[in-house]
């Protein structure tokens, strides 16, 4: 699904951000990024949907290299990933439901369908009576959810989260994380970078640890097992 | 692009022309004051060409013969003038009808002439030349011909005003474009920081279509249409004003302060000009748009 060749990141004049990352991770997979700040965590989600480009190395996803795409590549790249982040970037004079359909309606989906899929997508996430309300009128833990219906109605094959829960408190992050784990049983491969230790033990299976921009550590436990 | 990216374009047009009324309304209004002085050197131009033509049209090559011509060389004069291939008819003028028309003209003054012997003008042969050659050089080469047959005293034809007055038209035409030029740069850059403007103002629009993989041109082409609908809105306020400022000197000018005559003939540029106009704003908008997205959107990073 996603692989990583000896991928290196370096911000002129000569901040290294990443170093020769080797990296391998299956479809359906749920894994966490973590590490201190600076440590690359963002850097190597950016790489993967395509905001900076590798310094040195080669990524695949799905077989195709991403390395070198031009702006039609790139936007077919980010239709098969969803995309949430610590900032939710809705626009503010919109309703929830044209947020998430608007994801739907810009890769060319009709209007009709998107505006259906995304009123599933909200019932589904807990949303249904908030649909018609603006996002910012709504709560840390329902702007998230609003943001993940939006990463999830184009119905990606891949879920890069940064940071999803930095802006939630702890009930609205269990949510949050309680979601994900429901997509990554639909068979989406899951990639979230976070540095909440105690969210990453209690939710990881998978956790590769970068310091430095190395990769310090990959392992892999049965999910609850971090956490004793 | 789908029918429902179509109208996600027309929307997003539709909503930034109203969330920044009046920045497009002032681009419009800075970019139609800069077309306008293009469209003044149009019209100038243009009437410039007109007078020209009709001009061409009346242009005549008048000789004068030797008074001592005889009723037979006048006959066979006008018989070779009537054979050369550029003329279309030779009209004779004797001395006498000449001072009849001389006093004519003068009118209430005629009697300026008296004491003068009715025989002082000579003889003449007014010459229409054909419309095929009315054009200088070969009039010049008439007048030559006929400057050379026998009895003729002296050759005149209005070809100095003619070719002063084209010119004139070459000159204006000349400082239109070098103008134009020049406000066309002007053009370029209202409409480019227009189209800035708006990239800011939608920056988080901009960043959400590029994270779900929305097409470059369904994320340009509302800034690419923006710039058209400005560039034609610029185009066509100009040739409103460019009209009223017409119909101002048609009707407040053309008095009989207006000596000529000549501000009453004044045309408004025709029809071909005014969608040339429209057609160029339109177009100068639309580049500005582009050269602006290619400056202020040149990554692809959300």
């Amino acid at each position: 699904m996603i692989r990583l060749f000896h991928v290196s990141k370096v911000y002129p004049p000569n901040a290294a951000a990443l170093r020769d990352i080797n990296l391998q991770i299956d479809k359906g997979e749920f894994v966490f990024l973590t590490g201190p700040s600076g440590a690359g965590k963002s850097t190597l989600l950016k790489l993967l949907f395509r905001q900076e480009e590798p310094s040195e190395g080669q990524i695949l996803i799905n077989g195709k290299s991403v390395t070198k795409l031009n702006n039609r590549g790139v936007a077919r790249l980010r239709r098969q990933m969803g995309l949430v982040f610590q900032e939710f970037k809705f626009l503010p004079y919109m309703t929830a439901l044209d947020n998430v359909a608007l994801a739907a309606l810009v890769v060319g989906a009709p209007r009709r369908e998107s505006y259906t899929k995304g009123y599933r997508l909200l019932c589904d996430l807990g949303l249904k009576e908030k649909c018609n309300a603006k996002p910012l009128a709504l709560s840390g833990g329902e702007q998230q959810r609003i943001a993940i219906a939006r990463a999830l109605i184009n119905d990606p094959i891949v879920m890069l989260a940064d940071e999803p829960t930095g802006n939630l408190d702890p009930a609205s992050a269990d949510e949050t994380m309680h979601l994900l784990l429901r997509i990554q049983e639909r068979g989406t491969t899951i990639l979230i970078a976070s540095h909440n230790h105690d969210l990453v033990q209690r939710y990881g299976t998978r956790i590769v640890s970068l310091r430095q921009g190395c990769l310090m550590d990959d392992a892999e436990r049965a999910r609850g097992e971090w956490a004793r | 692009m789908t029918w429902s990216q179509l109208g996600l374009v027309a929307r997003q047009v539709g909503s930034d022309l109203w969330a920044q009324l009046w920045t497009h309304v002032l681009t419009a209004g800075a970019m139609a004051m800069a077309m306008l002085v293009f469209g003044l050197f149009l019209l100038l131009q243009e009437n410039l060409q007109s007078l020209l033509k009709g001009w061409g049209d009346q242009i005549q090559v008048n000789i004068y013969l030797n008074k001592s011509l005889g009723a037979t060389e006048v006959s066979l004069l006008r018989e070779t003038i009537q054979n050369y291939p550029e003329v279309e008819r030779a009209r004779y003028i004797s001395q006498e009808q000449a001072w009849k028309d001389f006093q004519a003209a003068l009118g209430s003054q005629s009697n300026l002439l008296e004491g003068l012997p009715q025989d002082v003008l000579p003889a003449s042969f007014e010459i229409a030349v054909k419309a095929a050659y009315r054009d200088g050089p070969i009039i010049e080469a008439v007048a030559e011909r006929l400057r050379k047959e026998q009895g003729v005293a002296a050759v005149e034809y209005p070809q100095e005003w003619v070719n002063r007055l084209s010119r004139i038209v070459l000159a204006v035409q000349g400082l239109q474009w070098v103008f134009g030029g020049m406000l066309f740069v002007a053009i370029f850059f209202i409409v480019g920081s227009a189209v800035r403007l708006s990239i800011l103002a939608r920056k988080d629009a901009i960043e959400i279509m590029q994270w779900v993989g929305a097409p470059p041109e369904l994320i340009r082409g509302p800034f690419v249409v923006e710039g058209l609908i400005q560039g034609i809105s610029g185009a066509a306020l100009s040739v409103l004003g460019l009209w009223s400022l017409f119909l101002f000197l048609h009707n407040q000018l053309a008095t009989p302060m207006d000596p000529l005559g000549s501000l009453g003939q004044l045309q408004f540029i025709d029809f071909q000009s005014v969608c040339f106009m429209v057609g160029l704003g339109g177009l100068l908008g639309t580049l500005a748009s582009v050269f602006s997205l290619r400056r202020f959107m040149t990554t692809w990073k959300g």
